[in-house]
Order: structure tokens, then sequence, then C-alpha cells
């Protein structure tokens, strides 16, 4: 992509790709959890790698293990076999609150201190690790502009003087407030209403672009884990994984029928949320000049097997679809006289989806691809959708097949091992 | 009485009120003083069983029985039992008041400490805090005006039972109210008694007050 005046919009905000370390912040190792009384262990054997800088999502139906998985790598729950491996350190025998002032957590509930100032909210962790006042105002200051509040107004109201989105901003201002390298967060976006989420979301993804802790997320929300993940771990009951990969890898290849259950209808739409137009092969229509004469137009129409040519101006911005039938009615006009306007225009970075939406509803089946600046870049119909998906597929197969390949000489190892 | 008009009660009773004044300020001081100490302890131990036993059911059972238990203790009964290990005058009447307070205050700092979000102590759990930081930091200010509101109730109790320890040589408006019992049939008794019994409520409603106001500027607006 050469095009380097493309913006994020909120809508389409993305993390790209993995990490640039490809260091593991977190191995869980044989990690099990059995409570007393029960027949079955909550979390049965789990090993589990999350790299540096990630968001890896914990999804699954209620009662899979997922919480409980997330809440022994803080040591909420205490793990009753295994191991846990942070940054390098094996912490399950560590000092829990230690360890913990170096993680930051973000629940459902949120959990604010309703007797606390939301400056003393943000204070908690760095007061806990003895940072000294200058530095820890400066901080609550920081943090509150990061998540978008002006600190003038809100760091002495209380929580129950915010609303639900403002205090789930808090939280996440609180959990970063220690500057952890990890974060935890359990259904953190679950208690907002629909709309208030989607903007959540999208500001969380632009702060992690930033920020890029390393963070787990549980959820139940397999479409939340598709927006939000780098990773998502499809859980099973017993936190036994399903399938580790990609959003892109799960939605294309589901590792099996539990995982496409799981996923549900819909996943070749879905999937079209996470490509983007600038990723695809553009097809390319006819087009003409605002000022050419309708012969040449013809003759344009002619050499193609398109009905339509796209008329440009002189900056190369798309003024009208003309087709012969026009031509021949519109007498002597101009060219921007005759023919349709030229509806359902994309830039790059809007993902097939919204491509496929707007070429369904256009005049002609596509929809006009335009860079920033409104030049004609290209076309998108239906043809080239289509064909996307099936690239995805094929890569998505073969990517599949290596993994299959690469898990099966590791099952052996293991089991030489054993 | 009988031949008395109410009116002439009231003079005379207005009458004895300024002849007794220092007397009453003097005693109501003493009764003021008896019933502070008692809540004062009614409360440091209320509030310690109440942390100590709120999260396990069994203790928790214990210590409202055993509370609950002293107030059906008698009064006069109590004052008299507590002779042969306090003596007479203020202690015996102390240590009973301090027995009959325990139970709103055990009662509402246990309601108050289990009331508290779980959420919000799991965050608190969550961020690194210790067992003792959570309670002092979190569990404690949120459950205050809980607690704060058993101690008013602890108040008013003890502010009308502080009057019995009379018997056993207590200070406060109760020797006002015995001596008038001691002198049933002359017109001093009537006034002896209703100067007490008017002691009485003054002091209560002042106590209440003065905790209401004290509760108010000891509680986190957050959670007003």
């Amino acid at each position: 992509m050469t095009d380097t005046s493309i913006t994020h919009t909120p809508d389409t905000a993305s993390i790209g790709g993995a990490a640039a370390s490809g260091k593991i912040m977190i191995k869980l190792e044989n990690l099990g959890k059995q409570y007393p009384k029960e027949p079955k262990p909550a979390v049965d054997n789990l090993t589990l790698e999350i790299p540096e800088g990630e968001i890896v999502i914990l999804v699954g139906p209620s009662g899979c293990g997922k919480t409980t998985t997330m809440k022994m790598i803080n040591r909420i729950i205490e793990p009753t076999s295994g191991q846990i491996i942070l940054d390098g350190e094996d912490v399950t025998k560590a000092d829990p609150d230690q360890l913990r002032r170096k993680i930051g957590y973000v629940i459902q509930q949120i959990g604010l201190f309703p007797h606390m100032t939301i400056a003393q909210n943000i204070a908690t962790v760095p007061k806990l690790l003895g940072w000294d006042a200058k530095k820890i105002d400066a901080r609550i200051d920081e943090l509150l502009q990061t998540v978008s509040m002006a600190p003038e107004t809100y760091r002495n109201r209380y929580p129950k003087q915010l609303s639900g989105g403002q205090r789930q901003r808090v939280g996440v201002a609180r959990a970063l407030s220690g500057d952890p390298a990890v974060m935890l967060m359990d259904e953190p976006f679950g208690a907002i209403d629909p709309i208030t989420r989607d903007r959540l979301q999208n500001e969380f993804l632009r702060l992690q672009a930033e920020v890029r802790k390393t963070i787990v997320f549980v959820t139940h929300d397999i479409d939340e884990a598709i927006k939000m993940g780098d990773r998502i771990a499809i859980l099973q009951e017993g936190s036994r994984i399903a399938q580790y990969d990609t959003p892109e890898q799960i939605l294309t290849a589901p590792a099996n029928d539990f995982v496409a259950d799981f996923i549900g209808r819909g996943a070749s739409l879905k999937r079209l949320n996470l490509s983007r137009v600038r990723d695809i092969q553009l097809s390319q229509w006819p087009t003409v000049q605002l000022g050419d004469d309708h012969a040449r137009v013809l003759d344009v129409l002619r050499a193609s097997d398109k009905g339509f040519a796209l008329v440009l101006d002189e900056n190369r911005r798309p003024r009208r679809w003309v087709s012969a039938p026009d031509l021949q009615r519109g007498g002597d006009r101009p060219l921007d006289e005759i023919g349709l306007p030229p509806e359902a225009t994309v830039e790059p970075q809007a993902t097939l989806n919204d491509a496929l939406n707007e070429l369904i509803t256009a005049n002609y089946s596509v929809a006009i691809v335009v860079n920033a600046s409104g030049e004609y870049q290209g076309i998108v119909d239906i043809d080239s959708i289509t064909e996307a998906i099936r690239t995805m597929r094929t890569d998505a197969r073969a990517r599949a097949r290596i993994g299959l390949d690469a898990d099966d000489s590791a099952d052996q190892a293991a089991q030489v091992g054993r | 009485m009988n031949d008395q008009t109410f009116g002439e009660f009231l003079t005379e009773f207005f009458d004895f009120l300024s002849r007794r004044y220092d007397d009453l300020i003097e005693v109501g001081l003493e009764h003021m003083a008896l019933v502070s100490v008692s809540v004062l302890l009614s409360t440091v131990i209320g509030v310690i069983v109440g942390v100590t036993t709120y999260r396990t059911e069994r203790p928790r059972e214990i210590a409202l029985a055993v509370t609950g238990s002293f107030l059906t203790i008698p009064s006069f009964a109590l004052f008299i039992l507590m002779i042969p290990i306090t003596g007479i005058g203020s202690p015996p009447v102390i240590v009973a008041l301090t027995m009959y307070g325990l139970l709103p205050i055990v009662r509402n700092t246990i309601t108050g400490l289990r009331e508290v979000d779980q959420a919000t102590v799991e965050s608190a759990k969550g961020m690194g805090m210790g067992r003792g930081q959570r309670l002092v930091r979190i569990e404690l200010p949120m459950a205050w005006p809980v607690i704060v509101a058993g101690v008013r109730i602890t108040t008013l109790i003890l502010v009308g039972i502080a009057t019995i320890g009379a018997i056993v040589d207590g200070p406060g408006y109760g020797t006002f109210i015995f001596d008038g019992l001691a002198r049933v049939g002359s017109p001093a008794a009537i006034n002896l008694v209703v100067s007490g019994m008017l002691g009485v409520i003054v002091i209560a409603i002042l106590f209440d007050t003065i905790l209401a106001v004290l509760g108010k500027l000891t509680t986190s607006r957050g959670i007003r």
C-alpha cells in the first residue's frame, strides 16, 4: 500500500498482525483447577502461550472454564496443578499481592471503589507500588486524558456521578495505572449498551495500538472475540482448547465441528469484516475523461465487456456512469449531464463487508474505490469479493495444514516424552 | 396531684428546675459521660467481633446469639450481679451497658460488611491489596454508614438503660428517678421523676443529632 494518508476510522480500527518481538509473555503449562467434590476439573491440563503485545481472547460457552483460566493468571483462583510463567519467571508460588500489582485487572462489573474519587481509584496501584505523590498525580492526569476524560472535570468526581461508559473507561485507566505489562479483562464491555460498547471497543483498540500491552480477554461473544482479538482461543468444557488461532484463520478454517458451531452461521460474512478493500485485487472498468467526445466514449465502451464507463474529472474523481443508450439519448449534452451519478464509493481501508454493503444497494452492483483525496482507484464488484473469499479459504487451508503437521510432530514428541 | 391543676404543677416544676438547675446539668453531664464511655467500648468491641466473624457462618451466628442473649438479661438483675465483680458506682453500669450495646453494633457491622459489593472487593484483590488493606481501605469505609446506624441505635438504648444504673449507685438522671421513687406521695416525687425523664430525652436527642452529623462527616460523599 503506497497511500500513506490513510487513517484509522473508528469502526475499522485494527491491530496489525503478530507483535514485533515474538516473545512469549505468559505461558500456562499443564494448568489445572480441580475443585473439591466436583467430578470434573474446571480447567483440565491447559497449555497456552500468549505472545507479548497481543490481545488473546478466551472465548467459549458458559461454564467452559475461561474465566477460571484467566483468574488463575493473577491467582485470584489458585491452580491445583501446573505452572504459570510470566515473562520467563515462574509465578505459581510467588507472593500473589506483588504479582497482582504487576497485572492490570478489569472485570465486567468494573468494581470501582464507590467511596473514593476517580483520582483515588486510579491512584490505588501506584500507591501500593510506593510511587511519590507528584508522580501519582501526573499519572492520574495522563491516564484520564488517555481515556478521553478531562482530568480537571473528573478527578474529584465519585463513581456514582459517572455514566456506565465513563466508569468503564476509568476501570481501564485504573488497570493501566501501574503501567503493567499484562492486563486481564473479564468481559469488560459486557454490561454496557451495544452502541456505547462498540465505541468503547474501538477506543480500546486505538489505545492498545499505542500501549501494546499483553492482554488476556475473556468473553462469551464470538463477534467481540473476532473484533478485539489478535488471537482467539476457543475453549470447550474443562478449558480444553478447540482452536487457538487468528480470527481470520478461525473463521475461514474452523478446526472442528465445535468451532464451526460456536462461530455459528455467517462465518464468511464475518470474515469479510477482517479483510480490507486495499488487500484485494480491484476490477478495472472503462474510464473516460469529462471532456471526451461521445464518439471516443462509445469506442471505449465497445472495446470493453462492461456496459458502462466511468467519467472522471481532471482530478480523477468519479463524476458519472454512462452507457451507450445514455449517449444516444443524451444527444450533444456534456458527459456530466447524462447517465447516472457515481454512488457507492469506498476508501481502501474500508472492510469488504462495507464494500459489499455498498455494492448491493448501488445501481450497477459495484462499489467505486477512491483514495482519501477522492481519486479513482478501481472497482469492487461481486466477482472480486467472491474471488477474495476463495483466496482466503485456500490460504487458510494451507496454513491449517502446516499447523496440523506441526501439532502432529509436537504430539508425537510429547508421547515419546511420556 | 389530684388537687393540683396542671398550671400549678407547671409553675412548681419550673420553680424546681430553677432551684436544682446546677444539679440537673451536673447529673446530665455524668449521664452523658457514662453513656459515651459505654458506647465507645461497645463500638470498639462490637466492630472487632463483627470483623472477625462476618466471613464464616458458624462464628457469625454464635456472635449474634451471644450478644443477643445479653439483651435478654433484665437490666436490674445484671447491674446487681455485677457488684461482686466491679463494686458499685460507675464500673458495674459501664460493664453492663457495654454488654447491652453490643448487639446492634455487631449485627450492623456484619450486615454492612456482608453487603459490600463482592466485585469491588475482587477488584481490590486483583489490584494487589492484601487482606488487611482490603478491610481497612475498602470494606470498612463502604460498610461505615450501616455501622454508624448501629451505633446510633446502641446509643439510644444505652441512654435509657443507664437510668437503671442508679440502683447500684451509678451516676446520671436515674438518681433523680430513684429519689422520686423513694418519695412517692410527696410533691417533690413528681418533679424528680419528670425532670429525670426529660433529661434522658434531651440527652437522647442530643446524642442522636451529634452521631447523625458525625456519621455524615465520616462517610465518603461517594456513598452518601
